[in-house]
């Protein structure tokens, strides 16, 4: 009865692996979001491949619902899709951020170097001496 | 010895969080053991004095503007080494449990057995180090994985006291892993083509503060590190000339 729906999201959960995979090998995905869908790739597969898997008679014994309505179900991949694309955005910034980050030190460092190199002695500025002009 | 002849410009890089009771005697000690190197200190955002008082101690100190994480300053590192072309960079960490006497004997490996990366392991030859339970078992199970990725023997891979020669720098500059680096910057190293010696050295314990790593996070530790080991596998490289 439900075997329609079970390849559905199976094969669902296969492109969502494959696509997690991917964007791993590109680097376009950091390992901190990538463990998350790969444990929701591998969990999604296993409930639509083994719907007697012990956690999924469990969930429909505790909240009582045995199939979600289509438009549920379109909304709930559209707001996966959502947030599958905000976990690429956010590793690209972050490692935008620290390449920032480091860059900004590194100038920060060198800038301080040459303020200390170039700026005239302190005898100089107290008592209003420019130096070069 | 040979590379005070060489002149070769040597960097010590420090990375310090949080590391103002430490910092200042390793800085010393390394400027004893070490008199012709510089000495980066990575200040990572610390919240405390970190930052003042390496450069009091004669440190050239990086502040980050906010905090990294062990690889992002350590990659900051690499990068200054680059940029002032040093030869050889040599990580310490800013938490004392290495000790600077060792530093010669990292750089004499790094030129004799030609390699492009030395590091100290705690667990050849005669040193006895105390840890934890769940740490020594975490170490082993790494250690097991990246000799056989590496096919060669690395008896202490999360060890953070190594020394890189140019082209470990380079590389290292352009790419570092993020998180808890150590073990994966030798699978990084493999794959580029890099040759690793391990040196027997001796650890003490901290002078202060604990190890970045708890119990309770060593297991998420284990299964990040090993899933990244194992996802480099499948990335795409861009192999420096």
């Amino acid at each position: 009865m439900f075997i329609k729906i079970q390849l559905i999201i199976g094969a669902l959960s296969i492109v969502l692996l494959f696509i997690t995979f991917e964007l791993i090998r590109k680097e376009r995905l950091r390992e901190e979001y990538s463990i998350l869908w790969l444990f929701t790739g591998a969990a999604t597969l296993i409930f639509s491949l083994w719907p007697n898997f012990f956690l999924s008679k469990f969930i429909t014994q505790v909240t009582g619902v045995y199939y979600l309505s289509s438009v549920v179900l379109i909304a709930f991949f559209f707001l996966l899709l959502i947030v599958f694309y905000f976990s690429i955005v956010i590793s690209k910034l972050t490692d935008r951020n620290k390449e920032l980050a480091q860059r900004h030190a590194l100038l920060e460092l060198e800038f301080n170097e040459f303020k200390r190199r170039y700026s005239p002695p302190e005898s100089y500025q107290k008592r209003g001496l420019t130096i070069g002009k | 010895m040979n590379f005070i002849e060489n002149r070769q410009k040597i960097l010590v890089i420090i990375p310090a969080y949080n590391e103002e009771e430490s910092v200042v005697k390793v800085v010393l000690e390394v400027k004893t053991h070490l008199p012709h190197g510089d000495i980066l200190v990575v200040n990572d955002g610390s919240m405390d004095l970190t930052s003042e008082k390496a450069l009091a101690a004669g440190a050239t100190v990086l502040d980050l503007p906010f905090n990294l994480g062990i690889g992002g300053a350590m990659q900051a590192g690499y990068k200054y080494a680059l940029e002032k072309g040093y030869d050889i960079a040599i990580q310490v960490d800013g938490d004392g449990q290495h000790d600077p006497k060792e530093i010669p004997k990292l750089i004499r490996v790094l030129e004799e057995r030609e390699v492009d990366m030395a590091i100290g392991s705690r667990f050849i030859g005669d040193s006895e180090f105390k840890s934890s339970m769940m740490r020594r078992m975490g170490i082993s199970i790494f250690s097991k994985v990246i000799s056989l990725i590496l096919r060669q023997r690395i008896t202490d891979p999360t060890s953070g006291f190594r020394a890189a020669n140019q082209k470990a720098i380079r590389l290292f500059a352009f790419d570092y892993p993020q998180d808890y680096p150590e073990p994966e910057a030798l699978v990084l190293l493999h794959q580029c083509g890099l040759k690793i010696a391990e040196v027997p050295v001796k650890m003490s314990e901290r002078f202060a503060g604990g190890s970045s790593i708890t119990t309770i996070r060593s297991i998420y530790y284990m299964v990040k590190v090993l899933l990244a080991i194992f996802v480099d596998f499948f990335k795409k490289r861009t192999l420096l000339e």
